[in-house]
C-alpha cells in the first residue's frame, strides 16, 4: 500500500495565522520532507475565490515542489476538472510531466460549490459527465501522438498535445466523494477510484461496489485501483485523539464542511450551514479515525486488506513516517 | 538597459531534456547577472510549452534573482481568471518577480478588443476586491446581467455583510479573485507586431514586446511610434517598459533579423536602439544550438552588456 501526503496551500487558517508566502514556500519545503521520509506521493487541492488565498492552480504548487524534489510523485488531488477545458489541463499536466520527469499523477474531482462554477463560466449541471469525458479525453491526449475523441461535452478530431509528456498515459485518478453515484461513474469507466473520507465500513461498502461495476463493464481487475483519504487523530488516549480531531474541524474542517455544499444527503443535495448535530454531518466527523498509534495502524491493516492501493493522510509527517510507514514496509 | 533571454526549445530532442537544457540555462543567467528570463507560450511540438507559467513556477525555485517573464500568452485557451490566478501564484513563488506578455490579437486570431478586455479584467483581478466584468467578449461572474454598467463595476456601499462560509448556494454578483499577487501590480506587455494595438497600448500605458520575428528596422520603427502615441496621450516614458527580443549572433554577421557582429557592432546598434526608440529592456532569442553556452553567455554579460551601462 502507497502512503499518499500534501501540505497546506492557504493562508489565514483561523488558529494558525501566516503570511501566505511563508505558507508557499512552507508547502516546497514540505514536499522535500515528505520525500526524505519515504512518502510515495505529494499532493496539492484546488479552490478558487476563496477569502484564505486558497491555491487556485494545484499543478503549478506541484510545479515548485517539482523543482526541490526528485522522486516523489506529484499528485493533483483534488484539481477541479469541470472547470477546465479538457486539453488545457492536458497541457498543464504534461508541462508538470516533463518538468518533473515523469512524476505527475492527476487525481480530478468533480467540484461541488456553486461560486466556482459561475465565476469560471462553466456549468454545475454536468460536471459528472463531464469529468468522466475528461478523464477519457486527457487519457488519449497523453498516451497517444494523435487522437480523436466523440463524447457529448468534446469533441477533437485528429488532436495532438504539445508537450508530449514522459509517463504515457500519465496516471489519473477519479476523486469520487463518498457517493454511490461517484463509484460508479467511476467503476463503468474503469477509472481508478480515489474515495474521500470514510469509516472503513462505508470504504469497504464503496470499494466493494466499485469493484463489481468495474468487473461487470469488463475492465480488467488490475485497472480497478483504490486510493483512500484518510485522516487519522493519534492520541495515547481515545479521548485524547478526539481532542485533535475536534482541534482539526474547529481549524479547518468546519467551515470548509459545513459552509460550502460538501455534504450531500441520499439524494445527491448539497447541503449548507447544517447544525453540528446533523446525522450527516455526524457521519462525516466519524470518518476521522480516532485512536492510540496501534489502533491506527490495525485500522490502516485493514485497508491494506481490503486491497487499497494508497492512502492519503494528512498530520505529522514526522511522526506517521517514523511510527507507521515501517508497519507496511516490512516486506 | 535590462537585458535577459528567452529559448527556443530544442525539437531534435527529447522535451524533458530539452527542458531541462533551458531551466539549467535559467540558473546560469541568474547567476551572470542577466536580469529576466522570457518563456513563450507555444503549441505543435513535442518540447512547446504551452504553459509557461507552470514552468516559470519550477524556474523560480532555481533562480533567485531574474525576473519571470510569461510571453506570447494567449486569451483563448483558458478563461482570464485563470490568467489571473496563474501570474499571481507566479508571482508569489517568485516573490513579485512575476510579469506577463500577451500574444498580439492577430496572431492569436481573436478581436483586438477581447485582447483589451483581457488585459483590463487580468489587471482589475489582481487590484480589486469584489468586482464584476461586463465586456464584449467577457461576462464575469458568468450570470452578470446584460444590464450592468460596462467594463469593471464594484459593489455598493452596505452596512453589513455576510462571510463567504455562509452564502449558501447563492452565486454571488461580485466576486473577489484570489490570491493577490506579491507585487499588487505585476508588469503586463503587449506583442506589437504592427500599428494595431499600440494606439491602445500607448494609451493604456502598457508596455510594448516587440518579438524577434519583427525586422531589426520595422522594431525600431513601432517603438518610435508607440513613444510618440504615449506622449501624446500625456503619459510619461517612466511609466513603462519597451522590450525588444532579438536574435544575437555575437562575433558573426547579421541580417535584418538577427544582431550580428563584434562587440562594438552590437553595443552601437543597441545603444541606438535605446536612443532612437526607448529599448529599455532586450531579450536575447536563444537558439537550440546556442542554449547550453555558458562561455557565451559570460561573455556577453561582461562585455556587451557592461558597455551598454558605461
Amino acid at each position: 500500500m502507497e502512503f499518499w501526503t500534501g501540505g497546506g496551500l492557504s493562508s489565514r487558517s483561523r488558529v494558525m495565522p501566516g503570511s501566505l508566502l511563508g505558507g508557499y514556500d512552507a508547502y516546497v519545503r514540505d514536499a522535500v520532507e515528505a520525500e526524505a521520509l519515504g512518502f510515495d506521493a505529494y499532493g496539492a487541492a484546488e479552490h478558487h475565490f476563496m477569502y484564505d488565498s486558497f491555491m487556485p492552480i494545484p499543478l503549478q504548487a506541484l510545479a515548485a515542489a517539482a523543482a526541490a524534489t526528485s522522486r516523489i510523485k506529484l499528485q493533483t488531488g483534488a484539481m477541479l476538472q469541470p472547470l477546465y477545458d479538457p486539453i488545457e489541463a492536458a497541457e498543464y499536466a504534461a508541462t508538470l510531466d516533463v518538468i518533473s520527469n515523469g512524476r505527475a499523477s492527476l487525481g480530478l474531482g468533480m467540484g461541488y460549490r456553486p461560486l466556482e462554477f459561475d465565476g469560471l463560466a462553466t456549468s454545475k449541471k454536468t460536471r459528472g459527465a463531464r469529468l468522466v469525458e475528461a478523464i477519457q479525453v486527457i487519457s488519449l491526449a497523453t498516451s497517444r501522438d494523435e487522437f480523436s475523441y466523440e463524447g457529448r461535452h468534446y469533441r477533437y478530431d485528429r488532436a495532438r498535445l504539445s508537450p508530449t509528456p514522459v509517463q504515457r498515459p500519465i496516471p489519473i485518478w477519479f476523486c469520487g466523494g463518498t457517493s454511490i453515484a461517484g463509484a460508479t461513474r467511476a467503476g463503468k469507466a474503469g477509472i481508478p477510484y480515489w474515495i474521500a473520507n470514510s469509516t472503513y465500513e462505508r470504504t469497504k461498502l464503496m470499494t466493494g461496489e466499485y469493484r463489481r461495476i468495474g468487473r461487470e463493464a469488463g475492465w480488467p481487475e488490475s485497472q480497478l485501483k483504490v486510493a483512500a483519504f484518510k485522516d487519522v487523530c493519534i492520541g495515547a488516549t481515545i479521548p485524547e485523539a478526539e481532542a485533535q480531531r475536534q482541534y482539526l474541524l474547529d481549524a479547518f474542517y468546519d467551515e470548509h464542511i459545513l459552509g460550502y455544499g460538501y455534504l450531500v444527503d441520499d439524494q445527491g443535495n448539497h447541503l449548507y450551514n447544517l447544525s453540528k448535530d446533523h446525522p450527516i454531518y455526524r457521519r462525516f466527523v466519524d470518518s476521522i479515525f480516532c485512536g492510540t498509534l496501534d489502533m491506527v495502524i490495525e485500522e490502516l491493516k485493514r485497508y491494506e486488506d481490503l486491497g487499497i492501493d494508497a492512502v492519503y493522510m494528512g498530520g505529522d509527517r514526522r511522526f506517521l513516517a517514523e511510527k507507521i510507514l515501517p508497519e507496511f514496509r516490512r516486506n | 538597459m535590462r537585458v535577459g533571454l528567452s529559448w527556443e526549445f530544442d525539437q531534435s530532442r527529447p522535451p524533458a531534456d530539452a527542458w531541462a537544457a533551458v531551466m539549467a540555462e535559467i540558473e546560469a543567467a541568474d547567476a551572470l547577472g542577466y536580469d529576466s528570463a522570457w518563456v513563450h507560450e507555444s503549441r505543435g511540438d513535442a518540447a512547446s510549452c504551452p504553459a509557461p507559467a507552470i514552468f516559470l513556477t519550477a524556474a523560480a525555485r532555481r533562480a533567485n534573482n531574474l525576473l519571470l517573464r510569461i510571453t506570447g500568452r494567449t486569451v483563448n485557451h483558458c478563461h482570464p481568471v485563470r490568467l489571473a490566478e496563474e501570474v499571481a501564484v507566479l508571482d508569489l513563488y517568485s516573490r513579485g518577480r512575476a510579469g506577463v506578455a500577451f500574444a498580439a490579437a492577430a496572431r492569436q486570431g481573436v478581436p483586438e478588443d477581447h485582447l483589451h478586455e483581457t488585459i483590463e479584467f487580468v489587471q482589475a483581478a489582481w487590484s480589486l476586491a469584489e468586482f464584476r466584468y461586463r465586456g464584449e467578449h467577457l461576462r464575469f461572474p458568468a450570470h452578470t446581467p446584460a444590464e450592468a454598467p460596462p467594463g469593471i463595476s464594484e459593489p455598493p456601499p452596505a452596512e453589513d455583510y455576510l462571510p463567504q462560509w455562509e452564502w449558501g448556494p447563492a452565486t454571488p454578483d461580485f466576486l473577489a479573485i484570489t490570491p493577490k499577487p506579491f507585487n499588487p501590480r505585476p508588469p503586463v506587455f503587449i506583442e506589437i507586431t504592427g500599428e494595431g494595438t499600440l494606439a491602445w497600448a500607448a494609451r493604456h500605458g502598457i508596455s510594448p514586446f516587440i518579438p524577434a520575428e519583427v525586422p531589426h528596422e520595422r522594431a525600431l520603427a513601432l517603438l518610435a511610434t508607440y513613444r510618440q502615441r504615449l506622449a501624446a496621450a500625456g503619459r510619461s516614458p517612466a511609466e513603462v517598459e519597451p522590450v525588444l527580443e532579438r536574435w544575437i549572433h555575437p562575433g558573426a554577421p547579421g541580417d535584418s533579423l538577427i544582431l550580428g557582429g563584434s562587440t562594438r557592432d552590437l553595443v552601437v546598434r543597441l545603444r541606438a536602439a535605446r536612443v532612437r526608440a526607448g529599448v529599455s529592456h532586450l531579450v536575447w532569442r536563444r537558439t537550440p544550438a546556442q542554449t547550453g553556452r555558458r562561455d557565451q553567455l559570460s561573455q556577453f554579460q561582461s562585455e556587451v552588456q557592461l558597455l551598454l551601462m558605461a
